[in-house]
């Protein structure tokens, strides 16, 4: 029984390492957040995407490079272990799978085209819609870090929550989409680099 | 009637056995207990970098297999950029979707992967009668009440060719093949327009 309390109390005292920030707290951060989204008019990191699913041993890891720039021009390019890239542009998917070239009209799709300002919002983490969210956010040791719980019916079905972790900037560490199974796909930047001029020869494909 | 004579016949003639019509040699005096190795390890997960040409579209993923337990199996797959588009659990005979993407929740859909991905996780189906052709040997099995031919070459399983009326319906290729593990696999329908290529990622 003791060391049930004991398991208990320490339970609660590993939970407590991510707290709940004060709305004071919470203001501060959606402000630094958008601020920073503002004035970012490029990115280019890399990343390294982790995809868990509970019944295998260990995730999948994959790793690339993102180049963003102002207003909606997105390249995800995986290098490894395979060559991968998909690039966002004139609400058009353009994918080179390998040298097989493939593109998608995301004008006509609904799905892609919230699909596409999710992923701008969420490299930026200026995802603060109410109307769109529940928005919980947390301390942690050190980062700062944001659950959005879609309202809408249909992608819930799809994602459960998305957690961002910011650093002390305010810049995206790491975005994490869990599914309602609880299985999850997460993203580490590294190295990333803000407002680095980026030619548009790096959107093509 | 007469007609109706002649056509049965002709179906006849023209619906051959398989192994008829490929010269295979019966040959039931090896009791060699089949096996296909290439998904049968628990401690293995198994991804393999997906690509799929169906009609004019061509579209890829990866296709995850794990192992779970004894004739149980899981059967994933997700777009490059992590999203789930299906994921199915076999269990002996039974077989469940635990997720798929309502855009391709489609019962013909479903059904053709079923079949394929039993084909590639099945460990030892029931044999009905083996052959002998050059070096090959090769079994006659029944998966999910369909005849499939198992081409063994130096105790290697090197393809699978299900058939349906003596003809080759769909043919299961396993190459690149070391320690129980076929690096690249394809699946290619005859009937459809259907063809799909996986190459092991496996870390």
């Amino acid at each position: 029984m003791r060391n049930l309390v004991y398991l208990f109390l320490f339970l609660t005292v590993s939970i407590q390492s991510q707290t709940q920030m004060s709305a004071s707290e919470a203001q501060a951060l959606k402000t630094l957040v958008k601020e920073q989204a503002l004035t970012t008019k490029t990115i280019s990191s890399n990343f390294t995407q982790y995809k868990h699913l509970d019944f295998l041993s260990n995730d999948i890891v994959t790793k690339g490079k993102l180049a963003f720039k102002t207003p909606d021009l997105v390249k995800w390019e995986y290098t490894e272990p395979y060559k991968y890239t998909v690039l966002f542009k004139n609400e058009t998917l353009f994918i080179n799978d390998e040298g097989k070239k493939n593109e998608v009209d995301m004008g006509s799709n609904k799905l892609f085209k919230q699909l596409n300002s999710l992923i701008i919002n969420s490299i930026k983490g200026d995802m603060f819609d109410d109307e769109a969210f529940d928005i919980t956010y947390f301390k942690t040791d050190k980062n700062s870090q944001v659950h959005f719980i879609p309202k809408d019916k249909k992608s819930s079905k799809y994602i459960d929550a998305f957690h961002i972790t910011f650093n002390t900037k305010g810049d995206v560490i790491e975005v994490k989409m869990i599914e309602p199974s609880g299985d999850f796909t997460k993203i580490v930047f590294s190295n990333k680099e803000l407002n680095k001029p980026l030619p548009d020869a790096i959107f093509t494909n | 009637m007469r007609y109706l004579l002649i056509s049965i016949c002709f179906l006849f003639v023209s619906c051959g056995s398989y192994p008829k019509k490929q010269n295979f040699q019966l040959d039931n005096s090896v009791s060699e207990n089949l096996a296909n190795p290439y998904f049968s390890d628990e401690t293995k997960d198994y991804v393999y970098k997906a690509s799929i040409d169906v009609y004019d579209k061509h579209f890829g993923g990866l296709l995850i297999i794990k192992k779970i337990d004894k004739n149980n199996h899981r059967v994933a797959f997700t777009t490059e950029m992590g999203n789930k588009l299906f994921d199915f659990t076999f269990i002996e005979d039974d077989f469940k979707v635990n997720f798929i993407l309502d855009e391709l929740n489609k019962k013909m859909l479903i059904n053709i992967l079923k079949k394929d991905f039993k084909v590639l996780i099945t460990e030892k189906p029931k044999v009905s009668n083996s052959f002998k052709k050059n070096n090959n040997r090769i079994f006659e099995t029944t998966i999910y009440n369909k005849t499939h031919y198992y081409f063994f070459n130096e105790s290697q399983l090197t393809h699978v060719v299900k058939t349906k009326n003596g003809k080759e319906k769909v043919e299961f290729l396993f190459t690149e093949i070391s320690a129980n593990f076929a690096d690249q696999i394809s699946i290619k329908h005859n009937n459809i327009k259907l063809e799909i290529i996986l190459k092991s990622i496996t870390q």
